[in-house]
């Protein structure tokens, strides 16, 4: 016990430094910033003010809200409805391909999401692969107009949050009691029943973690919007990184990120309950 | 938004970052804008190692050189009224004139204007305007005339913007004949209201590769920097330039040295390095744009010594102006450009 007593205080003092140098420090400056005015010539002029709350309060910057939770929602909706069925198949593959399917969900992780990003422009523009492909084909006789559109976002937000779907409910399908099942089908259940009243609520966990990790992400990839989109938009992430550029008002800046970090912690907080109560409900 | 906050941590935290000790020049510069191989030779002259890093917008290099008050960046290339801002804000040196033995070859034009009236601060690299591109294949030469012309309903969903406020506020101000650096909220309601009747033509806001959009053919004509045209026209020379009459926006981006720079000597030499005609002529081979330097011009094949894009005439300058610095009124500009792209 005693030789692993330095070890314990060595890894949890560096876990422990680097959470408060990387998490807690910057969280701490950008909340200090949040509460100052803006400067003329520095960032910031050291007074107290709610100001930059207050401006939040606008009409306006609540509909530049609103719009980044709509598409976080609709990017969490459609990657479940994906990812539900794609991760009961996984689950039933047979366990050597499985590891092997699991592979190639994981694999796009190894290249950065913005480059990823980049490789949907070079399929959707207008002499890209789907329009070349589909005049070739001779379905279309003038390429369609698909980049710089609401469903290339959409389309792009899916394809680079997908697998964080996939994972958690894999990890809940693969747990799945066939027994229980079998179970039901005995008492008579039909297959609408079954999926209804059995299989939903033992992955409801899975389900609820694969939408965290979804929606999360989704309320900051603003760059997505941007390459995909047209730069049409203005999400909380736009919005953010214009005030620090810009517009040079770091404290408004500021309060608009502290808001987006209060709002995802309030999530991950239901998140917490809700998942406690759906562990709960899962035992017999 | 993590990206944002943890880029600001890093703003932030980067002042307690040291330099390092090497006698290394140190020069910040716009992307794409200085030929490897001039960096080459300039270390083969004079032994001095350079250590090259880029920026894509004025903003974002401000917001760094101004976090680390200059330490730690030697030379930097910052576009007309910044140069003015960070002169006032302590964040140049001035340069030696008597290191500079190339001076001379500037064009006195690009010289004195009211950023830095004696040019103690600054030292012309390149300058250019942005002005009207189009893909002649899709638009008659004469139909774009006129910043106004780009309202014209046949465009719709086929028009680029630059994704930068203050040059998309300049087309709405111009065409209602404001100045583009006005400070009055009216005007600048104004020039809002008339970019909302703009938005339905706009197929996308683009400032990293706005050419790459012409050349596949994304939109048809737009507002752009004229060497992007120029870098654009030499894969498909049907990509073509007008100067509004309106008036172009007019800049020049500028050599300056660091308050906080460690190697001023070098500093210096890379300035005069630069100036010298066949560099000169090297580095606006490369990237386009246009030349301040006058003998350098002269070195240049004719084709591009003739291209109207990078030298205009003194006609299609005759409305052009610079931007000028807009102080707090920059948040009044902010507040319309959230609502331009917000929709309301």
């Amino acid at each position: 016990m005693k030789t692993r007593e330095p070890f314990k205080w060595v890894a949890v003092g560096t876990i422990w430094t680097w959470l408060a140098l990387f998490a807690l420090l910057p969280n701490a400056m950008v909340l200090v910033a949040s509460v100052l005015e803006r400067g003329q010539d520095q960032f910031f002029a050291f007074a107290f003010t709610l100001a930059s709350y207050r401006r939040l309060l606008d009409p306006l910057y609540l509909s530049v809200l609103l719009d980044s939770l709509y598409l976080a929602a609709l990017t969490t909706v459609l990657c479940l409805l994906i990812g539900y069925p794609f991760a009961y198949l996984l689950a039933q593959a047979p366990a050597r391909r499985r590891a092997l399917l699991l592979l190639l969900v994981i694999i796009p992780f190894w290249t950065s999401s913005l480059v990823r990003t980049y490789a949907m422009v070079i399929l959707l523009k207008t002499n890209g692969l789907i329009n070349q492909m589909l005049l070739g084909l001779g379905w279309i006789s003038e390429p369609l107009e698909l980049l710089y559109t609401t469903p290339a976002v959409i389309a792009g937000m899916c394809y680079a949050l997908l697998p964080f779907m996939i994972l958690p409910l894999y990890a809940a399908l693969e747990k799945l009691d066939r027994r229980l099942i079998e179970a039901a089908h005995d008492l008579g259940a039909g297959r609408v029943t079954i999926f209804r009243r059995v299989i939903i609520p033992l992955t409801l966990p899975g389900i609820i973690a694969g939408a965290m990790l979804t929606f999360l992400p989704a309320l900051g990839m603003f760059y997505v919007a941007d390459l995909l989109g047209g730069a049409k938009t203005m999400l909380v992430g736009n919005l953010i990184r214009d005030q620090f550029l810009a517009a040079r008002d770091w404290p408004f800046g500021s309060a608009a990120s502290a808001m987006l970090t209060g709002l995802m912690a309030l999530l991950m907080w239901a998140y917490y309950q809700s998942s406690r109560r759906a562990n709960r409900g899962a035992l017999p | 938004m993590l990206r944002t906050l943890f880029a600001g941590a890093l703003l932030l935290c980067a002042s307690v970052v040291s330099a390092a000790e090497k006698p290394t020049l140190v020069l910040y510069n716009w992307s794409e804008y200085l030929p490897k191989k001039v960096l080459r030779q300039f270390t083969k002259e004079t032994g001095i190692p350079v250590r090259y890093s880029t920026y894509d917008s004025n903003e974002v290099m401000y917001a760094k050189i101004k976090t680390v008050k200059g330490v730690g960046y030697d030379l930097i290339v910052p576009s007309t009224y910044y140069v003015d801002r960070m002169r006032r804000e302590g964040l140049l040196q001035k340069i030696d004139r008597s290191k500079l033995s190339n001076f001379g070859n500037l064009n006195p034009r690009l010289l004195n204007q009211s950023y830095d009236p004696n040019n103690d601060y600054s030292i012309p690299y390149l300058w250019g305007t942005t002005g009207i591109g189009y893909n002649a294949d899709k638009v008659a030469p004469g139909q774009l005339k006129r910043w106004a012309d780009l309202w014209d309903p046949a465009y719709r969903n086929k028009l680029l913007l630059l994704n930068d406020m203050r040059e998309v506020f300049s087309i709405g101000l111009r065409t209602l004949g404001y100045s583009i650096n006005t400070t009055d909220e009216n005007q600048i309601r104004a020039a809002y209201e008339k970019l909302v009747e703009l938005m339905p033509n706009v197929r996308v806001f683009d400032s990293e590769s706005p050419k790459t959009k012409f050349l596949a053919n994304e939109v048809v004509a737009g507002m752009l920097w004229n060497g992007e045209v120029y870098q654009g026209s030499l894969e498909n020379p049907k990509l073509q330039y007008s100067y509004p009459e309106e008036g172009a926006t007019l800049w020049i981006d500028s050599l300056v040295i660091s308050a906080g720079a460690q190697n001023v000597d070098a500093a210096h030499q890379f300035i005069d390095f630069v100036l010298r005609p066949e560099i000169a002529k090297q580095i606006n081979e490369e990237v386009g744009y246009s030349s301040p330097n006058l003998p350098a011009i002269q070195l240049l094949p004719e084709k591009m010594r003739n291209n109207r894009a990078l030298y205009p005439t003194d006609a299609d300058l005759s409305k052009a102006d610079f931007q000028a610095d807009v102080g707090d009124a920059l948040t009044i500009y902010d507040r319309y450009w959230q609502r331009l792209k917000a929709g309301r």
